[in-house]
């Protein structure tokens, strides 16, 4: 009697599980074609990604776009794994260091904007319309006398690349300094370390914008210079095996239709488009300075 | 506001799905193992008790990494396709839970073993038919240690993010959108995420206090 009891108790063990993972299995193995994107999180944030995915399902309806956001060096770290179809970042530098490596390839540049230093409003380095590297030397300035302070990504994200790359160009290194605030996570959370503090940090224009109405402490600053440009990247991934889909996608951000989401996105809810697409700036003149960028 | 409400509804059936499969998971296993280690004596079954006793404080994120590289396309189990899918998260989280399910078992289990267990026993039961008085006397304790770890595998933040990847409508759960709106700034429906969180594991500990006392009391 008991050890039929037991049988059966294994058995209906065995069977749930089995059911469960044939259950799972029918789930996920759909017809579609699931293309896996790993993209910076300043763009997820900000709701674009899913309108151009929800855009691209409605032409493509037996594609589906899975978007997990993860910061720049992270996504092509993970692309190197063969974990992504597509990556999105925005970090010309670590961009280029992948090329090479063979990780990605077919990158094209659909969007950009800048990045904006935001500070205190009463700007006690006095960076205001500076230039941005004059404006980091001020800060450091004012950093060592012990009246302003910097918040870092410090997760080795685009943004956190640009930063570290206007304290090399300004011949600076504030790593360990008291005033140097390293967060290690979001651009969000960073502003609003940055608003806590009355501190100075580096941000994209479009995550700041987005969060602005919180941030009751900062204001924009210094937004002006070519070394400010941050300029958005799709590529493909060498171990993808749906380069076909994956390639569509590309295509489809870059083509007409995606520029002019792209391009409105946000417009309506802030005044202003949080990202700009690339035909209104000369292509060229975008790709000279992403080779720029990418030389540091 | 109506879209919004189905969403949560949404990503609060799917963390129960999710969470669900992973207790069946551990408890597929959690149980003969506790059993196995219950009947026998030796210091090896110490030892692993004591193991399972110190796993039960394991960071999630030192599990979610190490299960991403082991399910990665360049892992040694990246050819199962599991990567960034619902059934990953409920792997590392059944993975999560069995030391909670193998140490809850084993210590409550150890005070009935003394009069259940040697009775049966002494009675001529075989060990097979041993377990099974012991389980049927323990149902109470062992629904309470289900319910531990099922809550444990609900409000787990690391392994769902680092091996689900917080994908919409696939493997987005309760504690990753809360991440994910917290870094959108969306604090309102964060808060509102958490409170759903939060009932939902209040109710599931009420249930084991509930249970407890009851158990206790026979």
């Amino acid at each position: 009697m008991s050890s039929k009891a037991l049988i059966i108790i294994v058995l209906a063990i065995v069977l749930s599980v089995a059911l469960l993972s044939l259950a799972y299995m029918l789930f996920t193995s759909e017809k579609q074609v699931v293309l896996r994107v790993l993209t910076t999180t300043s763009l997820y944030a900000t709701g674009l990604l899913d309108r151009l995915a929800e855009e691209f399902s409605r032409e493509h309806p037996n594609i589906v776009v899975q978007f997990i956001a993860v910061g720049s060096g992270e996504a092509l770290r993970k692309a190197e794994l063969g974990d992504a179809d597509l990556v999105l970042v925005h970090a010309p530098s670590l961009e280029r260091k992948y090329l090479e490596k063979g990780v990605i390839y077919c990158g094209k540049i659909f969007a950009y904007n800048y990045f904006v230093i935001v500070g205190p409003r009463n700007d006690p380095a006095n960076i205001a319309g500076l230039d941005p590297i004059e404006a980091m030397k001020k800060i450091y300035e004012a950093g060592e006398r012990g009246y302003a302070k910097f918040v870092s990504r410090g997760d080795n994200s685009g943004t956190h690349v640009r930063e570290r790359m206007l304290w090399k160009k300004a011949g600076l290194n504030p790593k360990g300094k008291p005033w140097y605030i390293e967060t290690g996570s979001g651009m969000s959370q960073t502003l609003m370390v940055a608003n806590e503090y009355s501190a100075y940090t580096l941000s994209d224009i479009g995550t700041y914008l987005k969060f602005s109405s919180k941030l009751t402490e900062l204001k924009v600053l210094v937004d002006k210079g070519d070394i400010l440009v941050n300029m958005y990247s799709a590529y493909l991934v060498r171990e993808s095996k749906n380069e076909k889909y994956a390639k569509m996608f590309i295509d489809f951000i870059v083509s007409d239709k995606g520029q002019e989401i792209i391009g409105c996105y946000g417009r309506e809810e802030f005044g202003r488009p949080l990202f700009y697409p690339v035909k209104t700036a000369s292509i060229e003149e975008l790709k000279r300075m992403w080779n720029e960028l990418a030389e540091e | 506001m109506e879209g919004l409400y189905q969403e949560v509804l949404a990503i609060t059936l799917r963390t129960l799905w999710i969470s669900g499969t992973a207790t069946i998971l551990a408890i597929s296993w959690s149980i003969p193992l506790s059993l196995i280690l219950i009947s026998s004596k030796n210091r090896i079954s110490i030892f692993i008790q004591d193991f399972f006793n110190a796993l039960i404080s394991l960071p999630t994120v030192v599990l979610g990494l190490a299960l991403y590289l082991i399910l990665s396309k360049s892992g040694p189990l990246g050819f199962l396709g599991l990567l960034y899918t619902p059934l990953a998260i409920s792997i590392g989280q059944s993975i999560l839970i069995t030391p909670i399910l193998v140490s809850m078992i084993t210590s409550s289990f150890q005070k009935l073993r003394d009069e259940v267990w040697e009775t049966a026993i002494t009675l001529g039961a075989s060990e097979f038919q041993a377990s099974i008085a012991l389980l049927r006397e323990g149902t109470l304790l062992l629904i309470r240690a289900i319910l531990a770890g099922f809550n444990r595998a609900v409000g787990e933040l690391g392994v769902a993010l680092i091996v689900g990847g917080n994908i919409k409508g696939f493997t987005r759960v309760l504690t990753t959108t809360i991440a994910l709106e917290l870094t959108k700034g969306n604090f309102e429906l964060a808060i509102y995420l958490g409170i759903v969180l939060l009932t939902l594991s209040t109710i599931v500990t009420v249930a084991i206090r509930s249970l407890g006392l009851r158990g206790a009391y026979r």
